[in-house]
């Protein structure tokens, strides 16, 4: 199976990481059958339990043992611990207590990172950006997309994800913090780009290959020039080679939707929670434009 | 529970039971197993149809059917142009459930499941597709951080040559909102001011 890994990544947080990977990789799943792996390297583990019970992550990430943690815990000890299978989460569970979305797949993070990550730097450099790979790569060519959900910062653990990836996607808030925290990142990875390339495939350079734009509203002016001002620095960032030609902004923007906020409440994506809403319509028309750019489909 | 749970649990009870099954008695586990197989002849049934459907692509195309997108960009129209172009038959129903539920029926009878879950995964991807920047777009937008970096009065000859048409444009294309009682003097001091703000804003190459 030809894969496709993403790592969604923003050091600015709120700004609709995790909603973005949970919608579209639920959307990608059940309307156009896509095997889809989130994998949740963030110790928040908000993608985790977003979608699994509390009781029930809790129950399955006890010591950190089936999670993402011992990923990053057998680096440090050189330890062979972590089991993909046993780690795994096939499906989301329904208010009927059964599986629905069979081919999404999580691998849920644990708040034991929290205590790792500043360890992690003691890795040397090259083998700190290869953990992730290194245990999950053979992993991800059984999957028809990967998405990373990556914590609010550019660490270790981030930078790593960004290893790993074919492509970055960062979701974005329209406003001037987003905006100013963008070309930052722009310029973080073209440094990574360079420091990754004796480790990496030649076809395989870091790059931001898309934007999604959240908590959208589009009453008055505010923020259709806070996402002119987003594609004039892309084109910037473009033409002074920061970003490759390639990089777009998806559409739909991701309106701001109460349904979505709810959804986290039921450990449900909102496609299964409120389908009719506008937060399911919006996220199943972006994973239409993120199938039509990733697929180079139109 | 996941259905693979679920088949572990009923092989699990269907082998204690036949091991039993001779020596079991009584009213109370004879009422019982009659409930517990009314459903499971309707639990096998639902299966049954579940995995029909599911072979025959049946599943996704009423999945595509009644889902978000469909809520969003499926028009009667559209029914009526897949089934024309997919069987040759023209759409009898007049209202968009009545329809939806006919071009399933029809499609099934044709057996054209896979062609038609295409031709809906093509539509909505269509309707959703937008045009890249185009030229006239990214040129508006050149100008316009362009007069955000002029002076005041480079800025006023630069836009004392342009007309109240070509002002509304390249405001309309860099998000200025204005409704067509805005005078030229407020649409030109609204993109002096979101220009210089741009101009700002954007990443400046050191």
């Amino acid at each position: 199976m030809s894969s496709k890994v993403l790592a969604f990544i923003n050091f600015k947080g709120g700004v609709g990481k995790t909603a973005t990977v949970v919608n579209i990789g639920a959307t990608l799943a059940k309307l156009h059958e896509k095997k889809v792996l989130i994998v949740d390297i963030d110790p928040q583990s908000n993608s985790s339990v977003w979608l699994m019970r509390p009781d029930r992550w809790r129950e399955h990430v006890t010591g950190g043992r089936k999670s993402t943690f011992q990923i990053y815990d057998d680096a440090l000890h050189g330890k062979n611990r972590f089991n993909f299978e046993e780690a795994l989460i096939k499906g989301v569970v329904t208010w009927t207590g059964f599986t629905d979305l069979p081919r999404l797949h999580l691998l849920p993070a644990a708040v034991e990172l929290l205590r790792i990550e500043d360890r992690i730097h003691e890795l040397r450099d090259s083998a700190v950006y290869r953990v992730l790979d290194a245990a999950l790569g053979a992993y991800f060519k059984e999957y028809d997309y990967v998405l990373l959900d990556c914590p609010p910062n550019l660490y270790s653990t981030t930078r790593g994800a960004i290893f790993s990836a074919d492509s970055c996607v960062v979701p974005y808030v329209p406003d001037y913090l987003s905006l100013s925290g963008f070309q930052v990142l722009a310029e973080e990875i073209l440094a990574m780009r360079e420091k990754f390339a004796p480790h990496l495939p030649a076809r395989r350079k870091p790059n931001i290959g898309a934007v999604v734009v959240s908590h959208y509203r589009q009453s008055g002016n505010v923020y259709r020039l806070a996402v002119n001002e987003l594609e004039l620095s892309i084109a910037q960032l473009q033409r002074t080679g920061l970003l490759s030609r390639q990089t777009a902004i998806l559409e739909p923007y991701i309106r701001h939707c109460v349904r979505v906020a709810e959804s986290t409440n039921e450990h449900l994506p909102v496609i299964l929670y409120a389908p009719g809403s506008i937060g399911a319509q919006d996220y199943c028309d972006l994973a239409q434009g993120f199938l039509n750019h990733f697929e180079n489909k139109k | 529970m996941n259905y693979a749970e679920l088949a572990a649990t009923l092989h699990h009870v269907g082998d204690r039971l036949s091991k039993h099954a001779g020596k079991i008695e009584g009213e109370s586990m004879g009422q019982s197993a009659r409930v517990l197989l009314t459903h499971l002849s309707k639990f096998e049934a639902l299966l049954d149809g579940y995995i029909a459907s599911r072979k025959s692509g049946e599943l996704l195309l009423e999945t595509l059917l009644r889902s978000p997108a469909a809520k969003r960009h499926l028009t009667i129209d559209l029914l009526r142009a897949g089934l024309r172009h997919l069987t040759g038959k023209r759409l009898r129903s007049t209202d968009l459930r009545a329809a939806k539920r006919e071009f399933v029926e029809r499609i099934h009878e044709a057996g054209s499941q896979d062609e038609a879950t295409e031709f809906l995964q093509d539509a909505f991807a269509e309707s959703i597709h937008v045009d890249s920047v185009g030229k006239d777009k990214a040129s508006l937008q050149r100008e316009f951080v362009g007069l955000g970096r002029l002076a005041e009065e480079e800025f006023a000859q630069e836009i004392q040559r342009k007309s109240l048409g070509e002002l509304r444009r390249l405001a309309e294309t860099n998000g200025i909102r204005f409704t067509d009682k805005t005078t030229k003097q407020r649409l030109a001091a609204l993109v002096r001011r979101y220009a210089q703000r741009a101009v700002l804003n954007i990443w400046a190459p050191t």
